[in-house]
This record gives C-alpha cells, structure tokens and sequence, in this order.
C-alpha cells in the first residue's frame, strides 16, 4: 500500500497545455483588479515617489533646515523608547492577566479601555491634563506642595509626554497579543519544568521566552513600522511645539508637503525613513519565513 | 460540467470587460455629459458663523439662476481647506475659484511664482476705484515662470492686530478701564497690564494665582506669533526686506531692532507676565485662555474674541471686553499697521476662468459682498472702501467694530512682507520668529544668538527661491 502510494506521487502529473492556460487565463481574469488596483494604488505612488526622490538637491535643502536633524533624532528616540518600554511592559504584564482569576479577567477588560479610546479625543485629554497653568497634573503638584511644571514647554518632556500617551494607547493591544501566545504553550512544559524543580524565573528564562521569542520578534519589528508612521501622537500632543523642536519624521514630511507645498521635500523626508523601514521590513518577512 | 467549463471560458472575458468599463467609463460619461451647463466648482472657507455660510451659498445659487451654470460650492475649516487647495494645485486638478483665510501667505505667493495662478488683472482694474490701496497691493505677486509681476489674487477682506482686555480685571485691580485711558505708550502701556497682573494676585491669591496679564502667543504653532513680532518689530523701526525683496534684516540698524523685538517677547514671558503654555499655544490657545478669563489681555489679529460672544453674552461683548489698538512706538511715534488681506484665487488649470471671474466679480458687487462681510460679525474689514463705509462698521453703540474701522480708514497700513517677496511666505510658514522665540525661552539662548539664526535662515531661505 505504501510502495503503491509512494509511486503515485512520483508519478509526473501530466499537464494539458489548453487546460494550464484556460486555469491560467480564469486566475488573472478574478485576480486582474486587485493587481491593478494594486499597481496603481501601492506600485505606482511608490515608484513615483523614489523617482521624485532622486533629485540630490532635495536633501541638501532639508539638511539645510535647522529642525531636520532635530527631527531626526526625536524620530529615533519616539520609536526607539517608546516600541521598547512598550512591549517590555507588555510581555510582563501579559504574565499578570495570562493568570487564570477572576480579578485577572476584571482587570484586563479595564486595561483595554485605552485601546478603545479615540486618538483624538484621548490626546487632546492628555494635552489639557499636562496643562501647565490649569491642568490637573500640575494641580495635584501644588496640592502635594510641590511646584508646577510646564510639561509640554520643554522638549525633554513634552517629547516624554507624547511617548507616555503611545505607551499607554497600545500597551493593551501589544499585551493581548502577548497573553494569547503565553497561552499556545504547552502546559506540558511547564509541568515537566516543576518537575524538574524549577522556579518562575527560570520557567521564564528557559521555557516561556524561548516560547515567545518570536512573536515577540515579529510584534517588535511591526510595532516599530507602525509607530515610525504615527502622525497623530504628536501632531495633536504637540505639534512641534516648542519651537519646531518635537516633530518626528511624519509630521515634518505633513507641514513640508501641505503647509509649504513643497511635496519633493516631503517625499524626501520620508525617502530619509525609508532604508529603516524597509529594514524593518525585510527582517520580518525573514522571521516569518 | 460542461456549463462550468463555459464559465470557465467566459470569466476571464467577463473580468476583462468590466476593467475596460471601468477605465473608459468616466471618459464616455463626460461624452454623454458634453451638452449640460457649464459647472463652476468653487472652494469656500466654512465661516465661523452660519450666516456666513448661507449667506455665501444664496450668493452662489443666485449666480446659477441668473447665469443658467451650475456652481458646486463647498465650505471648509481653514486648516483642512489650505493643504486640500496646495494638494490640489500640486496635481493641477483644482477648484474653479478657491477662497481660504491661509492663501494670502500660505498659497498665494508660492504658487503665482510657480505660475499657477490665473492672472486676474481685468478683474482688479475693474474694481480698483473701490480698493483700499494696501489692500489692492497684497494680490501683485511674482510669476517666475514668465517672468513678470502682475495680479494674481483678488484680496476681499483683512485683519489687522488690535488688542482685547477685561475692563472687569483692570477695574477691580483698581484702575479705570474705559479704553480711553489705558496708558498707550509703549513703556506705560506694558507696565499697566504688568501691574494688574501683580495688584489681582496681591489682591485674591486664590482666585488670581495663576491669572496673567499679558496673553502674548509665542508659538512656532500659531500664526498670531508672527502677526505679533512683525507688527512691534515695525513698533522697533527694525525691516526684514526692502520694499524691493531684498533681506535688509544684517543691517546694523535693523539688526539691533529684531533684537530688541525678541528682547521684548522673551522679557514678559521671562518676568511671568505671559503664561508658559504660550509658548504652545495654537491660535485659538489665546482666544481660549482670554474666554477663560486666565489672561487679563492678549493682542488678536482679529475681532474673534468679543465675536464669538456677540451671540452668547451680549454683556460680555457690550460692557465687560475692551478693544482698544496697539500703542505708540517706545520713540513715542506711531508706526503702520499691518495688514493680513484674504483673497479669492483661480488656478490657472481652471477650466473655466471667464465664469470664475464673472462669478468673483458678481459676488463682490457692493450690496452683496456688504451683507457677506457683515454676517461676520466685524471680524473681517473689507477691503472695499463703498462697503467699508457701510453704517454697520462705524455702529458708535458698538465698542469693538467702530475701533477696527478706524484702524483700517485712518491709520497707515501696509502689506506683510510675503506681498515684497514669495519667498517670505516660507519665513511665515516656517514661523522663524516662534522658533526664536522659544531659543531663548527654553533653551536658554541669548536674543542676539537666537536672531542670528532666525536671520540666516532668511536668507538660506532667499537663497534657495531663485
């Protein structure tokens, strides 16, 4: 039975040139509009915009621009910071509500809540919060006896401001993801492990780590495109503000675009991000694969 | 089977004919549709009150019914309507006419030098015996694509800065507040609001704590911060540009008064007469900390603020807000205001430019544009002196209007410099003197580096518009 089946498979499958081509014809027939829409939609804007990026004279415009290294630096720092402490805290936090209680499951709906909240209305709260002459942060300062602060007038923290708001905007997303991968562990491993006589952190090190690696390694990569191309954190937070010094690339690549007109040095900003992102890219594709 | 094996065949076709559809479809629509009126597609800013909106849509319907066109007018907020037209005239599929409060020095110059603006000097000349000058003035911009100055906007209506205070604040600070005798030279002026400031929180710490008495915008996020620095920079005797488009700002002479302009700025704010968050302020962040009641007076370059209570608290409007104008110059003298004038555009890829212009034309005749401009509360001077004449501006029953009416007929105005060169509507775009403002407000910058900057940033600016 084995051998018959094994020659089976070997067998050539014999193709019928008419058939191969009426299949073939019937694929692209059902697939051609998405492809075009495709071409034209992603393709094409894209190969349009690496051809306007080719001027040189674009960058040493937007070098010339004395917020743009500036901007550069906020960009790195934003995602760098903000994507880390992110899902550090998720993956920790996503050991608190993978525990099987009832208070676990309270909590984890109400950690949610952020995530459900709209950007606009939840930044702009955020923005009158740090209000320095009425907001409630600094009225809870005074009460306590302590000075108030003018959060969002210096860059250090009205930059800090905007990343506390992206941290507590998709940690809960970032977390739930996390507890539906602690959750694809085998129990088995974990009942082997206190067999073997091992303590938490150890299960943490040699069992639920190397579990998650991965998918922790997929979400660090995604997380870092999508906050790379958050536009509304700081736009809205600060915009820019104080003195052009808190814009991120995608912000800048706005105000050059639709406020100046100047499209070629939009495109050369986000020309500027694109070897990053497409690296960020290419290694997850890799890690998927 | 056999019916699945012809469907088979049939899909790709099918698949086929309905791509073509797509693509040729709009091209035999606008075929079936060659026979139907001309359509003018017209861009409005949405007004800040309804009756501006309406007032403008009966307008537009008129012209429909008398003309036999048909005219698609849309209202939008200004900070959607500005990068929806740069967007628009960047593809060059663009609106018929275009009228938003950021053209005059958002879009306006930069694309008359790209030329694509539709030259409108027919239309100016034709209304030329009813301009204010100044006015008239800000619409001649550059064409570098042919080389030639000429009119390439059609300005209708202006602000100018003014300044609102509580007379509620200053009387119970103890001092007079009838308009008449709030100190207004330059030394005195400042050191009043200084003053209340400190009687208010001497007075009531708890209520008056964190109340400021000047509400100054200081931010490279408003437009206000411009509007501000320019107009005491001429307070300072200090240019940016010749009146021929040349950075003049490295003279000594107007080095030293760009400096003493930012001193000022970054002096109240460093002494605690303005408040931190200035330095973030959008441009309606003074409008909101004014209703507030948080700030005893701040410079707007508009009657927005006692505006938007003429409706909602006739008190407050009548009684409790001053308006009063700018102060006389520290040399004691006065200095011109300066006038941000909004016009009426038509891109130059407009298909239908004789229409548009008939229509800008109908909708500026005296009666029409009169009942425009009035349903905006005072909040824009026309830039015609027929309308500005009308009873509604010089109302002596009305304590804000009448002030902004003598700040346009009887004082000398004159056009922001993007009106002398394209390239300085970069400058505002960019807000040069927000970013030096906040140099030395938080990054502990001295005036003279900070201007330094914001000087060489001009001119690399100028450099790369040629």
């Amino acid at each position: 039975m084995n051998e018959t089946a094994a020659t089976t498979l070997a067998r050539p499958v014999a193709v019928h040139p008419e058939r191969w081509m009426r299949k073939t014809l019937l694929g692209l027939g059902f697939c051609g509009p998405l492809l075009c829409l495709f071409l034209f939609l992603v393709l094409f804007p894209i190969a349009f915009m690496i051809y306007m990026g080719l001027d040189r004279d674009i960058y040493s415009d937007i070098f010339s621009d004395p917020i743009f290294i500036q901007t550069l630096w906020n960009t790195v720092i934003f995602v760098g910071v903000a994507v880390n402490v992110k899902m550090f805290l998720a993956l920790v936090l996503s050991a608190l509500f993978n525990v099987d209680h009832r208070l676990s499951r309270i909590l984890s709906g109400l950690f949610l809540l952020p995530w459900a909240i709209p950007s606009l209305p939840g930044i702009l709260a955020f923005r009158w919060m740090l209000n320095g002459q009425w907001g409630i942060v600094n009225k809870i300062l005074n009460d306590l006896g302590f000075e108030g602060y003018p959060w969002l007038v210096r860059r250090p923290t009205a930059l800090a401001a905007a990343i506390v708001y992206h941290i507590w905007k998709y940690l809960p997303f970032w977390t739930l993801i996390f507890v539906a991968g602690r959750r694809s562990i085998p129990k088995e491993l974990y009942e082997a492990g206190e067999i073997d006589g091992t303590a938490p952190l150890q299960k943490f090190r040699f069992i639920t780590f190397p579990m998650l690696r991965n998918l922790f390694m997929i979400c660090i990569l995604l997380s870092m495109v999508f906050t790379l191309g958050d536009f509304v954190i700081i736009k809205i937070m600060t915009g820019g503000a104080p003195g052009d010094s808190t814009h991120v690339l995608a912000t800048l690549a706005y105000r050059y675009t639709f406020q100046m007109g100047k499209i070629d040095w939009g495109v050369g900003t986000f020309i500027t991000a694109l070897p990053i992102t497409l690296l960020f890219i290419f290694i997850l594709i890799r890690w998927v694969k | 089977m056999k019916r699945r094996g012809v469907l088979a065949w049939r899909a790709p076709w099918i698949a086929a004919l309905c791509l073509g559809l797509a693509l040729i479809g709009p091209g035999l629509a606008g075929v079936a549709g060659a026979g139907e009126k001309p359509k003018l597609v017209v861009w409005w800013n949405k007004g800040y009150y309804k009756e501006e909106d309406e007032g403008m849509q009966k307008v537009a319907e008129a012209f429909a019914r008398e003309n036999n066109v048909e005219v698609e007018i849309t209202f939008t907020i200004q900070d959607d309507l500005g990068p929806k037209i740069i967007s628009a005239l960047i593809a060059r599929r663009v609106p018929d006419v275009a009228f938003c409060f950021f053209t005059d020095w958002q879009i306006a110059p930069k694309f008359a030098w790209e030329g694509r603006l539709a030259d409108v000097s027919d239309l100016i000349n034709d209304l030329k015996p009813r301009y204010l000058e100044s006015h008239m003035k800000t619409g001649w911009l550059f064409n570098k694509t042919e080389n030639k100055w000429s009119y390439y906007s059609v300005p209708i209506e202006a602000q100018a800065l003014g300044t609102h205070y509580w007379k509620d604040l200053v009387k119970e600070a103890g001092f007079d507040p009838d308009p008449k005798k709030i100190p207004m030279t330059w030394k005195e002026h400042w050191a009043f609001w200084k003053k209340v400031q400190d009687t208010l929180r001497k007075k009531d710490p708890a209520k008056y704590g964190k109340l400021y008495g000047i509400g100054m915008t200081s931010s490279s996020r408003a437009t206000d911060t411009f509007y501000n620095f320019e107009q005491y920079l001429l307070a300072f005797r200090g240019e940016i540009l010749s009146p021929d488009g040349k950075v003049v700002a490295t003279e000594a002479k107007n080095r030293e008064a760009i400096v003493k302009t930012l001193s000022f700025f970054t002096s109240i704010y460093k002494e605690g007469y303005v408040p931190s968050d200035a330095l973030t302020w959008t441009d309606g962040d003074n409008n909101a900390n004014f209703h507030n009641k948080t700030v005893v007076m701040t410079p707007n370059p508009s009657i927005s603020i006692p505006g938007a209570l003429f409706f909602t608290n006739k008190d407050a409007y009548y009684n409790k807000i001053g308006t009063i104008l700018q102060p006389a110059a520290p040399d004691g003298k006065g200095y011109p205001y300066l006038v941000s004038v909004k016009p009426i555009i038509i891109p130059k890829d407009s298909k239908e430019q004789a229409l548009a212009k008939k229509f800008i034309k109908y909708v500026l005749e005296t009666k029409r544009f009169t009942e425009y401009v009035k349903a905006s509360n005072g909040r824009w001077f026309p830039s015609f002196k027929d309308v500005g004449s009308d009873p509604f501006f010089n109302d002596p029953k009305d304590p804000h209007i009448p002030v902004v009416t003598n700040q346009f007929m009887k004082h000398e105005t004159r056009a922001f410099y993007y009106s002398y060169h394209p390239a300085y509507s970069q400058v505002y775009t960019e807000n040069v003197w927000g970013k030096a403002m906040s140099r030395v407000m938080t990054e502990k910058w001295s005036n003279e580096q900070a201007v330094d900057e914001a000087v060489g940033r001009i001119e690399q600016i100028f450099k790369s518009w040629k």
